[in-house]
C-alpha cells in the first residue's frame, strides 16, 4: 500500500460533489472562487484508518470529451499515474443523466467508487434506487451517501481503502450477456456496445496494441478513435482505414444513453411522481411575468441588508478602529519612539488598513447573500429570466451570472464568464462586467454619500449600481468582438433542485472571501497606505512636514488639470484616485491619510472631511462625480492581472483599462458639467 | 416540427438535432439524442425555454430550440 492515497473527486455540475469534498477536508485548502462552480483544482490532506489520502476535487463536467477547457483538465489529471482511485459524485435524483459521466469513466479503466449523493431527495420523490442491483450492473461499489447530512462517509472511504487494493474487478451481472459476438465482453466491461461497434473496438485496439505496447488502456483509445476525440487522434494516431472514417460519437453516445435506460428500469424503482418542491418555486421564480419582478426584488433584498445591517454593524468597528488608534498613538508616545515612526503607524498605516477593516460587515454580508443564492439553485434561474435582456445584447442569459457576481468582486467575476462556449461573448462579458460595482468600492460610495447625501445617503449609494449595470449593459452591446457575424444565441444552462444551502459551504465560501479580504488589507492596502505615507511625507527636499511640497503633491498636481472637466481638480483626489488602481478601498484609506483625518468613516472624520474639501469649492455635485470616476474608471490590479490571463491578449487588457479611463472621465466630466449647469441656474 | 412550436406542459420525443456541431455534441452529452423524451415546463414569449430531460431541469435559448426537431 502506497504511502498517501490520491483520490479524485468527479462529477456533474450541481451533484454536491464540492459540499462532499468539504465534509472531508474542512475548511483546511485552497478552495474554489464561487460556490458549486469549481474551476481551479483544489486539495485536501485527509487521514482514515491511519492511512493517508490526499482528496482532489476536479471541475464539475457532464462529459469526459475534450470539448471544454474542465473536460480536458479532468481527462488529464485522472489518466495521469497521479490519481490511484476516483470517487464518482453522483446525484441520486438525476441519476439517468449523472450516470452518463459515470461509464465514461468506468470506461477510463481506473478504480471508480460511486458515491450515491442526495438519497433524501430521492425518497422524497417517493422513489428508491435497488443499491443492490446498481453496483452489480456497473462492476464498482456504489455508496450511499448524505454530503449534507455527512452520513455515509466513513462507509465511502472505507470502500475507497478496499477498492483501491483489490486489482479484481467486480463481476458484473447483465440480462444481456451472452450475445453472440466472438469475443464476450459482458463479463469484462459494464459499457458493452453493439456487435458491429465491438468489432471495430477489437480491430482498433490491435492495431493500438501494436502501435502503443506501453498505453495501460488500450479499449478507451479505442472508443475514443472511434469518436475522432481530437487529443487522442493528435497524440495517438492510427491508421483508422475501413474502421472509423468517420466520427461515431453521436452512435456511441446513443448507445451508452441505451444501456443507461436499462439500467435506470431496473434500478430505480416506484417512478411515480409527487408535486416537487422546485417545480412550485420555480412557478414563480421563473414566470414568464414574476421572473424579472421577483429578480430585482431579491436583488433589492440584498443590497438592504448589506447596507443596514452592514452599517449597523460597521459602528461597532468604528469604535474598535478608535480605540486601537488611540492606544497605539499613547503607546508609541510613552515608549518615547519619534514622531515620524508613530505618524507611520498612526496616520499611515492604522487609518490605512484599519479604515479599510471596517467595512468587513458589509462585505460580509453581500458575499453571505451572494452565496445564499448560488449554493440554492436561484443562480442559474438568473441566467434564464435574464436572457430576453441579455439576448437583446445578443448574449447569452448566461453572461448575466459573471455580472451578478461583479456585485460581488471583479476577479471571480471575469473568471466565471469562462462558462460562456463563444469567446466573442467571453470578451465582451469581460470588458463589461467591472462596471458592474464591486463591494471594494461600496466603501467609497458609503463615505462620500454619507459625507455629502447625509439625507440620501442609500439611494446616492444605490443609483451607483443601476447606473454601473446599465454601463455594463451599454458596453455590451456597442463593443464589437470579431467578425460580428450572427451567432446562434447559446444559452444551456442546467437548472439544479432547490436546496436549502448548505450553512458548511456557505461558511467555507464567505470565509474565504473574508480572508481574501483580509488578506488584501495585510498585503496591498497595508503596502499602499505606508507607500502613500513616504510619498506624502517625503518631498525633493527631503522629509517634509508641508504636504504641499511632498511628491504625492507634484503627481497629483501633474495629472489634476486632466480631473478639472469632472469637477475633481484636486491633486489630492489625483492622488486618491491612483492609488485606488492598488486596490480599489485605497480611495478612501488615501482620502483620510491625504486630508490627515483618523478614523474617516466616523461622523466626525466624514464631518471633518466634509470640511476639508468643502473649503476647496467642493460641493455635492463633486462628490457624486468622484463616485461616479470612482465607479467607471480602471478596475484594481488584481482585476486587471486577471482580464489579461483570461483573455490571453495583451490587447484586450489594455482596451479594457482605455474603456475605464474613458468612460469614467466622459460620464463624470458629463455629468459634472450638466449639474454645474442646471445648479448655476437654480 | 421544431421544440420551439412545443406547447408548455407537453412532452416530445426528439427526432433529430439540426444545430452545428459543437451545440449538437453539448446536447447530446446531456442525453438528448434521437428517442429521448423532453418536457416543456415553462416558457416566455418568443424567447429561452424551461425542459426537462431524463429527470433534470434545463434553460434553452429560442436558437437552441428551434434547432431540435420533435414529435409529439
Amino acid at each position: 500500500m502506497k504511502d498517501v492515497i490520491n483520490v479524485a473527486f468527479i462529477g456533474n455540475p450541481n451533484c454536491g460533489k464540492t459540499t462532499l469534498f468539504n465534509a472531508y477536508t474542512g475548511a483546511k485548502l485552497k478552495v474554489a472562487n464561487w460556490p458549486g462552480v469549481t474551476v481551479e483544482k483544489k486539495e485536501g490532506q485527509f487521514e482514515f484508518e491511519g492511512q493517508k489520502m490526499k482528496l482532489v476535487d476536479l471541475p464539475g463536467i457532464y462529459s469526459l470529451t475534450s470539448y471544454t477547457m474542465e473536460e480536458k483538465l479532468s481527462r488529464q489529471y485522472v489518466l495521469g499515474d497521479d490519481v490511484d482511485i476516483i470517487i464518482d459524485v453522483v446525484d441520486a435524483s438525476s441519476l439517468e443523466r449523472n450516470l452518463y459521466l459515470a461509464l465514461q469513466f468506468i470506461e477510463l479503466g481506473k478504480p471508480v467508487v460511486l458515491a450515491l449523493n442526495m438519497m433524501d431527495i430521492v425518497e422524497e420523490r417517493g422513489m428508491e434506487i435497488d443499491l443492490h442491483r446498481l453496483p452489480e450492473m456497473l462492476g464498482i461499489p456504489v455508496i450511499p451517501v448524505s454530503a449534507r447530512k455527512k452520513t455515509g462517509l466513513d462507509i465511502l472511504m472505507h470502500a475507497v481503502l478496499h477498492h483501491v487494493q483489490s486489482s479484481k474487478a467486480d463481476p458484473i451481472e447483465h440480462h444481456h450477456a451472452g450475445g453472440k459476438h466472438i469475443h464476450d465482453h459482458h463479463a469484462e466491461y459494464a459499457m458493452v456496445y453493439s456487435d458491429d461497434i465491438e468489432d471495430k473496438i477489437d480491430i482498433l485496439s490491435s492495431r493500438l496494441k501494436e502501435k502503443y505496447p506501453d498505453f495501460a488502456n488500450i479499449r478507451w483509445l479505442a472508443i475514443k478513435t472511434l469518436e475522432h476525440d481530437e487529443e487522442v487522434l493528435k497524440e495517438y494516431p492510427i491508421d483508422m482505414s475501413g474502421v472509423a472514417e468517420n466520427s461515431l460519437e453521436t452512435e456511441l453516445v446513443n448507445q451508452k444513453f441505451s444501456f443507461i435506460e436499462e439500467i435506470i428500469g431496473e434500478v430505480l424503482v416506484n417512478k411515480d411522481k409527487k408535486s416537487q418542491t422546485t417545480d412550485k418555486i420555480d412557478a414563480v421564480l421563473t414566470h414568464p411575468v414574476w421572473g424579472v419582478p421577483a429578480f430585482l426584488l431579491i436583488m433589492a433584498f440584498v443590497f438592504f441588508l448589506t447596507f443596514t445591517v452592514g452599517d449597523f454593524l460597521k459602528g461597532y468597528f468604528e469604535i474598535a478602529l478608535e480605540w486601537v488608534s488611540n492606544g497605539a498613538s499613547e503607546l508609541l508616545l510613552s515608549l518615547g519612539v519619534s514622531d515620524w515612526i508613530r505618524s507611520l503607524v498612526v496616520d499611515g498605516i492604522i487609518a490605512g488598513v484599519g479604515g479599510i477593516l471596517t467595512f468587513l460587515p458589509n462585505i460580509f454580508i453581500l458575499f453571505l447573500a451572494l452565496a445564499f443564492l448560488e449554493d440554492s439553485g436561484y443562480m442559474s434561474r438568473v441566467a434564464y429570466v435574464m436572457d430576453s435582456l441579455m439576448s437583446k445584447l445578443g448574449l447569452s442569459g448566461r453572461a448575466f451570472i459573471p455580472m451578478l457576481l461583479g456585485f460581488g468582486c471583479s476577479v471571480p467575476a471575469v473568471m466565471a464568464s469562462r462558462a460562456l462556449e463563444d469567446k466573442s461573448d467571453r470578451i465582451r462579458t469581460i470588458l463589461a462586467t467591472p462596471f458592474m460595482s464591486c463591494s471594494a468600492r461600496l466603501p467609497i460610495y458609503v463615505l462620500l454619500s454619507e459625507t455629502f447625501f447625509p439625507h440620501n445617503a442609500m439611494i446616492a449609494a444605490y443609483s451607483m449600481y443601476v447606473i454601473g449595470i446599465v454601463v455594463a449593459i451599454a458596453v455590451a452591446k456597442f463593443i464589437k468582438i470579431g467578425k460580428g457575424k450572427k451567432k446562434t444565441n447559446t444559452l444551456l444552462i442546467e437548472l439544479p433542485e432547490y436546496k436549502t444551502p448548505n450553512a458548511h459551504t456557505i461558511f467555507i465560501y464567505v470565509w474565504e472571501k473574508i480572508k481574501d479580504y483580509l488578506t488584501k488589507a495585510g498585503t496591498t492596502i497595508f503596502i499602499a497606505s505606508i507607500v502613500l505615507w513616504v510619498l506624502l511625507n517625503f518631498g525633493p527636499s527631503g522629509m517634509t512636514s508641508y504636504i504641499n511640497e511632498s511628491y504625492a503633491a507634484y503627481i497629483g498636481k501633474f495629472i489634476a488639470p486632466a480631473l478639472a472637466p469632472a469637477g475633481l481638480g484636486q491633486w489630492q483626489l489625483a492622488v486618491a484616485l491612483i492609488s485606488g488602481i492598488a486596490a480599489k478601498e485605497v480611495v478612501v484609506s488615501s482620502l483620510s491619510v491625504l486630508y490627515g483625518i483618523g478614523n474617516i468613516l466616523s461622523a466626525e472624520g466624514m464631518a471633518s472631511l466634509a470640511t476639508a474639501l468643502s473649503a476647496t469649492g467642493f460641493t455635492a455635485i463633486n462628490a457624486y462625480s468622484m463616485m461616479l470616476f470612482c465607479l467607471l474608471y480602471v478596475p484594481c490590479i488584481a482585476t486587471v492581472a486577471t482580464i489579461k490571463r483570461e483573455t490571453n491578449s495583451l490587447k484586450y487588457t489594455w482596451l479594457s483599462i482605455g474603456l475605464h479611463i474613458a468612460t469614467a472621465w466622459l460620464v463624470s466630466t458629463l455629468f459634472y458639467q450638466v449639474a454645474s449647469l442646471i445648479a448655476g441656474i437654480l | 416540427m421544431s421544440l420551439a412550436d412545443g406547447t408548455v406542459g407537453s412532452s416530445y420525443t426528439v427526432k433529430n438535432i439540426c444545430l452545428d456541431e459543437a451545440a449538437k455534441r453539448r446536447l447530446e452529452v446531456l442525453g438528448m439524442v434521437q428517442g429521448t423524451s423532453v418536457q416543456i415546463l415553462t416558457r416566455k414569449r418568443g424567447s429561452a425555454m424551461v425542459i426537462k430531460v431524463r429527470g433534470t431541469r434545463f434553460a434553452i435559448g429560442k436558437e437552441f430550440a428551434m434547432g431540435i426537431n420533435v414529435e409529439a
